[in-house]
């Protein structure tokens, strides 16, 4: 019991609870306040009306008339109990069924306790005193007392509906409590569902864009990237496999030979392949790893701004002689900037990863451009060779996608998925389009 | 260069099988090496302050490297430090490099490459801060200006692109060293990254073709397995 007291359904219960209470209590109490004001203003009214009337009378007419339309007056008052004393200049009572002029009147509204005439019982009155010209007072108001009553019942009707109102207050709450747990457990739901492996269950959306729609769009995302990065690692595990056999394979077979053949020639050239072999395994290795650690998002502290203009063309530089000595003709059309926040390391070798698949697949002639568009810095490698058909550009950027099965060669995969992977952890992208004839392959990173 | 004092090397490194291999390879370059197996030894030794530079594996039994590392620079011993290392990333080598590391390099590494590497440090340690500005580089009978930025072999001017300059401005600085393919990515390129093919050995074949004429004597030479050296003769 203790621990649904301290849990966030019970407080959240309280809380609708406590305020539904205060707005109640508020509701009431504004209620009596107006009521009163509302009563205490007619009662004025009907005082001061009394007394324009009286005392017109009085003073045109003369005491007896003036005594008349008193004894009328306290017949027929508008279902109020009239009070009603007029008093001349000596004085005297002339009218009216007050005992006697209460010492503590003063001229003016006041609420006093007083004696009807005829009447033993004490009542509160709200009263208008007014001196008339001729030095004769008139005293004009009604009992309270029937107010009071009104206000009683307005006071008794607020709390019956405060008896009927508390429970339904704590049938709100609770039906509130009931309508946001319902909408967590089917969070909460799916969660368990992808935990036990069912990685294509989504939180169900209604469309409605409130807090819980959109908390289960954001985690429904976050489901969309595990699921894609789980699929990824199989097929990394998998590529991997496939990746390393052969190497090892071909590693093994020689050194089993070379141990067979046993002589000074076929040794060192064994030990040579070996180190050669190993050299390649390495470096996938290294390459399968920095496209996991980009894919995991792990780098992101140390983007820097760099020109990105400027860096391609260093890249290119670097590559020239290679490029030369392979036949091939570059063109670089780089200026300064733009300025980019980035991973500099990570950029640099999918740069330099992108013109060395041109340079493996393309033919004649290169192209490297960078530029900015619609708050992207990109930078683009053209080449002139087969180029790759538009359906099958998806599967190219995937880890350890062969597009062609009899393509072999060091990492052949692995160079267009890294700079994928590069472009993702910057939250730019990578698009393969035509350069008619050959690959255009453009990484595109955002500005800022 | 000749030995004139035995020069001492701290490895610390756990696994055995590497530890012989770096052992075997520096004595048979001279160098006397101690060696232990865990943090705590390889702190206590280090603490000797005795020794040319240390060689220091990064995650050892007991007490991690990092850890090494920082007490060893807290006891104000300055003397030059090299990690080894399996964690290879280059938030890898920052962390190592802002705690104090001299250099940083992943395992596998080429022997030649730590022996380049560790060169090269004890040097600049011995050399101490030099403050003199230096304008002119000289190497056998090349000489390069800095000033001016021209380089001449013996009474020949040589026309080199401006990345030639600097590489060969490594090499130079660097004569009588070998400097290996990432050193000179480093140094020249400032990229730690694996340019993957040959990139470099076609800049130091352009910049050779270059400076040695045909019936000069060889300056650039390569050295099998590690990179290339400056310097005349053998």
């Amino acid at each position: 019991m203790l621990k649904f007291w301290r849990s966030s359904t019970a407080r959240f219960i309280t809380l609708v609870f406590g305020i539904e209470l205060i707005l109640a209590a508020g509701m009431t109490l504004t209620l009596r306040t107006l009521t009163r004001a509302e009563l205490e203003r007619d009662a004025q009214d009907f005082a001061a009306r009394l007394t324009n009337e009286i005392g017109t009378v009085y003073l045109d007419q003369g005491a007896e008339n003036a005594r008349k339309i008193i004894a009328l007056r306290v017949l027929l008052s508008e279902g109020r109990s009239a009070v009603v004393l007029l008093v001349g200049a000596d004085g005297k009572p002339l009218a009216g069924n007050l005992k006697g002029w209460p010492p503590t009147a003063k001229p003016g509204w006041s609420e006093i306790g007083l004696y009807r005439s005829g009447s033993g019982q004490l009542e509160q009155m709200g009263i208008l005193v007014t001196p008339l010209p001729d030095g004769a007072k008139l005293l004009a108001g009604q009992v309270l007392e029937s107010d009071r009553r009104l206000s009683g019942i307005v006071d008794r009707a607020t709390g019956t509906a405060l008896i009927f109102g508390l429970p339904l207050a704590l049938f709100a709450a609770f039906a509130a409590v009931r309508i946001i747990n319902a909408r967590v457990d089917d969070i909460a739901q799916t969660a368990r569902a992808v935990s036990a492996g069912r990685l294509s269950q989504r939180v169900s959306l209604d469309g409605s864009g409130d807090t819980f729609d959109r908390l289960g769009e954001t985690l429904n995302a976050m489901l969309e990237r595990i699921e894609a990065l789980i699929s990824e690692l199989r097929i990394v595990t998998d590529g991997l496999a496939h990746d390393l056999r052969s190497p090892l394979t071909r590693l093994k077979a020689r050194l089993e030979r070379a141990q067979i053949e046993d002589d000074e020639d076929s040794l060192r050239t064994a030990i040579h392949m070996a180190g050669e072999e190993t050299d390649r395994l390495l470096a996938m290795l290294t390459t399968a790893l920095q496209i996991s650690r980009a894919e995991a998002g792990i780098g992101r502290d140390h983007f820097m701004p760099a020109n990105l203009g400027e860096m391609v063309a260093d890249i290119a530089e670097l590559y020239e002689p290679l490029v030369e000595d392979k036949g091939f003709a570059m063109e670089v059309a780089t200026g300064t900037g733009p300025l980019v926040p980035m991973h500099r390391e990570l950029v640099g070798q999918a740069i330099g990863n992108l013109i060395d698949n041109a340079l493996k697949y393309g033919a004649e002639s290169l192209r490297i451009a960078t530029g900015e568009d619609g708050g992207h810095g990109w930078v683009e490698i053209s080449d002139r060779g087969a180029g790759i058909p538009e359906e099958q550009r998806e599967e190219a950027l995937r880890r350890f996608g062969r597009l062609d099965p009899s393509r072999t060669g060091f990492g052949a995969g692995l160079g267009l998925s890294l700079v994928s992977a590069v472009a993702r952890l910057h939250g730019g992208r990578i698009e393969l389009g035509d350069a008619a004839p050959g690959l255009k392959v453009r990484l595109s990173l955002p500005l800022a | 260069m000749t030995a004139a004092m035995t020069q001492k090397i701290l490895l610390v490194e756990d696994d055995n099988t590497t530890a012989d291999f770096i052992i075997k390879g520096l004595s048979e370059q001279g160098f006397a090496v101690d060696h232990a197996n865990n943090g705590r030894d390889g702190l206590f030794h280090a603490t000797d302050g005795t020794y040319d530079a240390i060689v220091l594996d990064r995650m050892l039994p007991g007490m991690d490297g990092m850890s090494v590392l920082n007490a060893v620079r807290a006891a104000g011993i300055s003397t030059p430090v090299i990690i080894l290392s399996a964690l290879g990333a280059v938030e890898d080598r920052v962390a190592g490099l802002t705690a104090g590391s001299d250099d940083y390099l992943t395992k596998p590494f080429a022997f030649a490459e730590l022996l380049a590497r560790l060169k090269l440090l004890m040097r600049r340690a011995n050399a101490g801060p030099s403050n003199a500005v230096e304008t002119v580089l000289t190497c056998h009978d090349l000489e390069m200006d800095l000033l001016s930025r021209r380089v001449k072999r013996g009474s020949r001017a040589l026309d080199l692109q401006p990345r030639e300059f600097r590489l060969l401005e490594y090499l130079m600085r660097h004569k009588e060293q070998v400097v290996t393919r990432t050193m000179l990515l480093e140094g020249v390129w400032d990229y730690h990254f694996d340019p993957g093919t040959n990139v470099i050995d076609v800049h130091v074949s352009r910049l050779r073709k270059k400076i040695d004429g045909e019936d000069e004597p060889t300056l650039i030479h390569t050295v099998r397995g590690a990179g290339y050296r400056l310097g005349s003769g053998e």
